[in-house]
Formats: C-alpha cells, structure tokens, sequence
C-alpha cells in the first residue's frame, strides 16, 4: 500500500475493533451460530463484531446475504464504485472504523488512493472525475436527506453514464453502510494499533 | 425459521408501498438483484415476526419502526408501520408523547430507554456509547436483546433510504 492517508481523524491502516457487549463463546455457541459465522465472513469466529451480532444468528443472517449480495455481487456498479460509496457513508456517519476497511478495499480495486484522500479531507467537494464526483455527491444526499431524494438526483447520475442498474447497486451500497456503520458505531469501538 | 425459509414467496413489502409493479422496468431492474430483495424482505419478515426469539415485544418493535420511520422521515414507511401498531390497540398516550417528542412523558421506562435509543441511531448515530448501552441494562434488556434493537433500528436506516432512493428511480421513469 501507498503513503498511510490520516485526515480528520480518518485513516485508511488497519484498525481493530471491541465490543462493548459480551460476545458469544464459541466453545458453548450452538451449531446455527456456527454456522451463521462461516457464511457471514471468512474471519468471522474472531471478530468481535460478528461475535457479537451472532447473538441473534437469524437476523445475522439475513444481514449477512444482503450485506454479501450488495457488496461483491458480479455486474452493474464497480465493486470499487461500491466500496467508494461506503467510504463516503462512513465518512459522513463518522464511523472511523468502517471508513478504513473500505478505503483500504476500495484502494485494493481500483489500485488509488487519491479519491479517499479527498473523502477523508472534504466529502462534498470529493471526486477525482465528474463520475466520481456525482456518485460521492448521490451518497452523502441519500445519507444525510432521504425524504429529499428525488428524480433530480437519479439524472444526475445518469448524464454521468450510470444505467438503472448501476443506480441501484449505488443505492444498495450507501443503505447497507446507514445499517453497517450503526452498529460499528453504537455496539463498540475501534482500537487504534501502535505504528 | 420455517416462516422466513422462503421469504421470496411472501409479498414484497418495499414493492407494495413503492408502487412497483411487476413487469415494470423499475421492478426488472430491482428482481435482477434479488437475493438483496428476499435479504431485505428476509430481515423485515424476521423483525416483526410476534414469535421472533430473544426479543422485544412485537409492540415495541412497531414502536420504534414507527418513531424511526417518523424521525428519518418517511412518511409512507412511517404510516405502514402505525398502521401494524394499529392491529392491536395503539396507546393514546405513547403515540402523542412520539409524536410531540416528549419521551420523557412516557410513563413506561423501558419503552422511554429503548425510543432514546432509538432517537440517537436514527439522528446522530456518532453519539452513541457505552452509557447508552448501560441505559438498556438498567431497564432489564439482555445482551441479545440491545443485540436486537440495534439490528432493528439498523435494519430501519437502511429500509427507508432503500425505499426513497427506489421511489427517486420510480420518479425518474425509464431511462
């Protein structure tokens, strides 16, 4: 990875996270739990986060298919595009946490870094294209003012070359970090690592 | 898990109050992502299930579906869901303390502690901290409840912003 990007806060290393509820114990964990963890992510069995939500291993399994299906589903949207999306959402949302696992994702997809570099220092102004600049524009709208969503905001992404797909996996992208960075946000905290 | 095994069976809840009819360009354009339709139809099916496990009661859910909804706001989620608590008997006296934004009214600490919550990771998810989870504890919820409530409100932040940025789509008609 290029030069460490810290801005406002914000970094795109490596953080850790820690509950701030009990987790579960995977030596007592029942069978579904297991199971629940495997198909959520591939280090599930240590993660707090997971170890956490698999308290309630239905609902975390639902979260998991659509978090999944969202995020590295082939076709429409970039998967970049995607993690750009919900580097922006957690940049508005504040979620320290999050925001690093998806810039460094994002930097991972689309081999750059200066995009993030301008999330992290000023998210309105961000974007490296005009492409960029609407997608990053569409994500702090839908975060920030819902009710005020509106046909305006679909044209322009669409004079940016977006089809109806590509606007869909967007909107997907940005609601699936309004539930993700809730609960980064409210069930823990992130653990800054010594250099 | 029986009733949500086939969630994609059940009708689709963001289709009905979106106006999204099948053989539409809209409802082609979402169906061809559809294990993102039958996770959130899914999630919703599990949320407000009456026998859902380890839970708060399906009263309190629709409580706080309704305040989230009406904080976002989205004004046909938020009918929706009064509509659910309307199923059994809504309480006069929770519904004026919601809607004038006077939990502090509410006679029911519980309720009070899970609707605060509820507040703080609709508006300004940022401020929530340990204390706030220390709030739920003292009202008696356990671990996999407060696990609940925040999958719950979560789940709502995403359910309505799904629901307004297909509604800007729809609006938007066939490209």
């Amino acid at each position: 990875m290029s030069e460490p990007i810290r801005s406002h806060g914000f970094t795109n290393e490596v953080l850790g996270w820690k509950a701030w509820l009990p987790t579960i114990d995977l030596v007592s964990a029942t069978h579904e739990q297991v199971a629940v963890l495997q198909e959520s992510h591939p280090q599930a069995k240590t993660s707090d986060y997971y170890l956490t939500l698999a308290h309630h291993p239905d609902i975390l399994r639902q979260r998991s298919q659509a978090f999944n299906a969202i995020m590295y589903a082939p076709g429409g949207l970039s998967r970049a595009e995607r993690e750009l999306a919900s580097t922006v959402v957690s940049r508005i949302n504040r979620c320290v946490y999050c925001a690093s696992v998806h810039a460094q994702r994002f930097e991972q997809l689309a081999k750059r870094n200066d995009v993030i570099a301008e999330v992290f220092s000023d998210p309105a102004s961000a974007g490296t294209t005009d492409r960029e600049k609407a997608i990053v524009q569409f994500a702090i709208e839908l975060t920030l003012e819902p009710a005020s969503l509106n046909a305006s905001h679909v044209f322009a992404l669409r004079d940016q070359g977006l089809d109806d797909a590509e606007v869909l996996d967007l909107i997907h992208a940005i609601s699936i970090f309004a539930w993700a960075n809730r609960l980064m946000l409210n069930l823990g905290e992130p653990v800054f690592t010594a250099p | 898990m029986t009733s949500t095994a086939e969630p994609t069976a059940a009708p689709d809840l963001i289709d009905h109050l979106s106006g999204i009819q099948p053989g539409t360009h809209l409802h082609a354009v979402r169906h061809a992502r559809d294990k993102v339709a039958s996770a959130t139809q899914g999630s919703h099916d599990l949320f407000f299930d009456p026998a859902l496990e380890n839970s708060l009661s399906l009263n309190e859910r629709l409580w706080v579906a309704y305040y989230a909804a009406r904080l976002t706001p989205h004004t046909t989620l938020a009918a929706h869901y009064l509509e659910q608590l309307s199923a059994s008997a809504v309480n006069e006296s929770v519904r004026i303390a919601v809607d004038s934004e006077a939990l502090e009214t509410l006679d029911d600490t519980r309720l009070r502690a899970i609707l605060s919550f509820t507040r703080t990771l609709i508006e300004s998810p940022v401020h929530g901290d340990r204390a706030a989870l220390q709030r739920l504890q003292d009202e008696g919820l356990s671990t996999a409840e407060i696990v609940v409530l925040a999958q719950l409100i979560a789940f709502l932040s995403y359910q309505v912003r799904l629901a307004a940025g297909l509604g800007a789509l729809l609006s938007a008609g066939a490209a």
